[in-house]
């Protein structure tokens, strides 16, 4: 094995500046996949870690006999940011300690998180520190307590007879923002409510979309190396190697150059790190550590690329293995079987059976959903060369100058190459046409009115507390109403609750400041429930515009993947063909018609399958289909703009190339 | 000799430390049909190259019918080689994706004759070529030997003034390589081009006009053989 490895490492390095060039770019490619696949598990880990931080702050109730402490959850606002506020008092001496914390709070203790001191410190306390027991924290939160660096969150400690520990909470509705106290012996782990839950899955939904397109780009790249190098290991056959050390040698060389690409990759993610951090999802950044995916799923990643990549070559070596003639292919390829076209047909008939129901079956519907998404990428990519050698024959019927029949013989001699080119933007496209119909519009976001604190009341308190709020607003000129709860029933669900709420309403004149002064004076009124606006509960806001950033990130990916696909596909294919072209070249075939030629065998088919599979993707959306708002459309023209630019823009590398393989036009063997 | 078609003059090329060819002068004739010969390494590629525009020699020069080529830029060259110049090689010069009767076509279609015509008068070579039935076969489909007539029928199609062959037998077995040249050597007189033919074989030097031999980048003179 050293003696192999020793030739595979002599090979590398003397294997010319072509032979370099194509280490090189399989290097690029691995590192790229890489670094992406990093990102795809770093996000689910990142969520995932997100979700563990949130887990806490709802009260986990019991698992032995013994509550040791009290817990609620409530959420205030201020400035129109949500401040997540956990109370937690003792009633034993073994309370649990709380996550981010040295000990169990003291009653009228507060601590809050590096964001929320820092607003009570520059706010006048009669805006948001006096709502708090305390009005400077006994302490600092630290990030296990915390979803995202810039969240508000107090944990305030309290007497278990503190009415905040005994009211009941509006819990039903909002179980995302606010639980009645429970006794508890111990805090929740995982995703224990529905927003980070519905995050998890739409990371899931992304990660899937990303990670097929990068494997359909790691093969062609692994198959790369091979490509360099298939004529030199054809001579070592020739010269007597046994097929075993032919193959060592290439895995040996393929996996060497992984490794390099890969460790690049993971330098490239780390370098990208702390820009991902500021993305702001759910309404904050990242803790820079949450977005590195877990030790066994890096050291997953990082080993596992360099071993498919020599799998990859294995399989690409077979052909040279059995036969020491080589593996230039001398005959008319067989026609690709229209059985693939049928394969596309078929999954998309299936889905538009099924379709239709999926928005009703839940986390079901969502898994049917991936697994359809994950088919039709791979019904694309079996299609893709048999349209592509229909795309060729069309082109060379039809090609009445020279560069448009080397174009479509060139596709109809090998569409498998042909559409390794342009599989990236392809699936891209499917990618783009799926999101672009999944675009909210901005309509659908907007709340309510920021000036009007509200308070829910049983209806029998209703009145002593629009009494007392007016009292505490005295002198601020709010309109304090009370809006009878409706005898009509439409909420038969919850049966067995309590009587429906009135609502004590206080209008506040005078902007932001004037609010959160109101809503510091109407603290303790109902005990543990802050008063709040219409506009403030921003998770269906956060959770719309992070679908648009989602997708968006996605988007650049898949784009991010395509072009490197294009470039270094679109520079192989002028390496593997240099002798031809410099015969052409010879010739006095002018380098403009060689130019024109691989520009349309990529363009052709480019057009025909982006577009195919973008309206594929739009039909896979349909079942969720948001209306396709002014953003839908644009992010639709943007793909295809960006689509050609970064085609033409990554075909447009291969072109010095070319001069390079014709510039001394004297034939050689090699 | 008629008045020459093809005038190399003084021609000197380097590569680096070694001196491929030391002031070698040539004259072609036209239709007149001249073999190359010399030990290998001695410059008789660098001196076709020369000739044909593919390189540009250090210091002479390279007249086709009065005009000086090696002066020429490279689009212009290019072209020359395109329209005065035919090529048959040892190796590679069919595109494999093609139909043989598209190869042939290709040098047509980038003079910007219509495809279907250029397609018809490449048929027309296949008769003769002893190729008929190949037509719509690709390279890969065919023998080496039928691959170099197809070859020869490419470098032919346009009617050049010079052909130009730098072993084109050299993959051949000797009776294939032997026939193949005949075919060479007689389809170029017939077209009334001038032929310069890279040759290791003297059967094959003496179906032509004429035989030079290059010695260390130096012209032997005729007759020495
Ligand atoms: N591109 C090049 N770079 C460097 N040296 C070269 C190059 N081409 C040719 N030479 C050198 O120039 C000399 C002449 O080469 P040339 O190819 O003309 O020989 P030849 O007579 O055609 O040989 P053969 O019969 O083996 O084909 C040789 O010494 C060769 O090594
Ligand atoms: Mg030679």
């Amino acid at each position: 094995m050293p003696a192999t490895l020793g030739l595979a490492w002599r090979l590398l390095r003397g294997g010319g500046r072509r032979g370099m060039l194509g280490a090189l770019l399989t290097f690029a490619a691995v590192a790229v996949s890489t670094g992406l696949l990093l990102l795809a598990a770093g996000v689910n880990h990142g969520f995932a870690q997100r979700a563990d931080a949130d887990a806490w702050r709802h009260p986990a109730g019991m698992s032995e006999g013994r509550a040791t402490a009290v817990q609620a959850l409530s959420t205030d606002y201020v400035r129109g940011r949500p401040v997540t506020v956990v109370d937690l008092a003792a009633v034993d001496g073994r309370v649990p300690v709380p996550p981010g914390m040295p000990h169990f709070p003291r009653p009228g203790e507060v601590w809050a998180s590096p964001a929320l001191a820092d607003l009570m410190r520059r706010l006048p306390p009669d805006q948001l520190a006096a709502r708090f027991p305390s009005r400077t924290p006994a302490g600092v939160l630290g990030r296990d307590a915390l979803v995202h660096p810039g969240e508000l969150v107090a944990v305030v400690g309290r007497a278990p007879g503190d009415p905040v520990m005994t009211a009941g909470r509006d819990d039903r509705s909002v179980r995302e923002t606010a639980a009645s106290p429970q006794r508890i012996d111990h805090y929740a782990t995982g995703a224990v409510s529905p927003v980070p839950q519905v995050y998890q899955m739409l990371a899931a939904v992304a990660s899937v979309l990303m990670v097929v397109p990068l494997l359909v780009f790691g093969g062609a790249a692994a198959r790369l190396t091979v490509a360099r190098r298939d004529q030199r290991l054809a001579a070592l056959r020739l010269v007597g190697a046994t097929p075993g050390q032919v193959v060592a040698i290439t895995v040996a060389e393929a996996v060497l150059t992984a490794v390099a690409g890969a460790v690049a990759g993971a330098l490239l993610y780390a370098a990208s790190v702390p820009a991902l951090a500021r993305i702001t999802i759910g309404g904050g950044r990242w803790f820079a550590g949450d977005l590195w995916p877990d030790a066994l799923w890096s050291a997953g990643i990082l080993g596992a690329v360099p071993v498919l990549v020599g799998i990859s070559a294995v399989v690409g070596l077979r052909r040279v293995v059995v036969s020491p003639l080589g593996v230039a292919r001398r005959q008319t390829p067989p026609a690709l079987r229209a059985v693939r076209g049928l394969l596309l047909v078929a999954v998309l008939a299936g889905f538009g059976a099924v379709g239709g129901s999926l928005t009703g079956m839940g986390r079901a519907g969502l898994v049917v959903l991936l697994v359809f998404v994950a088919l039709a990428f791979l019904a694309i990519n079996l299609v893709g060369p048999w349209v592509v050698a229909l795309i060729g024959r069309l082109t060379v019927a039809t090609a009445r100058r020279p560069a448009r029949l080397l174009a479509g013989r060139r596709l109809v001699d090998d569409p498998r190459a042909a559409w390794r080119t342009v599989a990236g933007v392809a699936l891209t496209g499917f990618v783009a046409g799926f999101l672009c119909l999944l675009n909210p519009s901005q309509a659908a976001l907007d709340g309510g009115p920021a000036d009007r604190l509200e308070l829910a009341v049983p209806p029998d308190r209703s009145a002593a507390v629009a009494a007392r709020v007016r009292e505490r607003l005295a002198g601020m000129s709010a309109q304090v109403t009370v809006r009878h709860a409706e005898t009509s029933d439409d909420g038969a669900d919850m049966g067995d609750g309590p009587a429906r709420d009135d609502v004590v309403a206080a209008a506040v004149p005078g902007g932001a400041a004037a609010v959160d002064r109101a809503r510091t004076a109407l603290t303790g009124v109902v005990p543990g429930q802050p008063a709040t606006t219409p506009a403030d509960d921003p998770t269906a806001r956060h959770l719309m515009a992070d679908l648009r950033t989602g997708a968006l990130a996605v988007l650049a990916v898949s784009f991010l993947v395509a072009m490197t696909s294009a470039g270094i596909t679109g520079a192989s294919a002028v390496l593997d063909r240099r002798q031809t072209y410099a015969m052409l070249r010879l010739a006095g075939t002018p380098l403009p018609v060689l130019d024109r030629a691989r520009r349309q065998e990529t363009l052709i088919p480019l057009v025909v399958m982006g577009g195919g599979s973008l309206l594929t993707g739009m039909f896979f959306a349909l079942p969720f289909a948001m209306g396709v708002g002014t953003a839908g459309l644009l992010t639709l023209s943007a793909f295809a703009a960006l689509g050609f630019a970064g085609i033409f823009g990554a075909s447009a590398l291969s072109r010095p190339l070319l001069r390079s393989v014709t510039a001394d036009p004297a034939p050689r063997p090699d | 000799m008629t008045e020459p078609v093809l005038i190399g003059e003084g021609l000197i090329k380097r590569f680096g430390a070694t001196v491929a060819l030391d002031g070698v002068g040539l004259a072609v004739g036209r239709a007149e049909t001249v073999a190359i010969m010399g030990p290998s390494g001695s410059g008789k590629s660098t001196l076709l190259h020369c000739l044909a525009g593919i390189m540009k020699p250090d210091a002479g020069r390279v007249l086709l019918l009065g005009q000086r080529v090696d002066t020429l830029g490279e689009r212009r060259r290019s072209e020359l080689r395109r329209t005065r110049f035919g090529f048959v090689f040892q190796f590679g010069q069919l595109l494999p994706e093609l139909p043989a009767v598209e190869n042939v076509a290709l040098p047509l279609m980038l003079g910007g004759t219509p495809r279907r015509e250029a397609v018809a008068a490449s048929r027309a070579w296949f008769g003769p070529l002893g190729l008929a039935g190949m037509e719509d076969r690709r390279p890969g489909e065919l023998s080496g030997g039928q691959a170099q007539r197809v070859a020869i029928a490419r470098a032919l199609v346009t009617r050049p003034a010079v052909v130009f062959a730098d072993e084109p037998t050299g993959a051949l077995d000797q009776r294939t390589g032997h026939e193949t040249m005949r075919l060479l050597v007689d389809a170029t007189r017939g077209n009334g081009a001038s032929l310069v033919l890279v040759t290791h074989d003297p059967n094959v030097a003496r179906w032509c006009d004429r035989t030079v031999e290059v010695r260390d980048g130096r012209l032997l003179t005729a007759g020495a053989v």
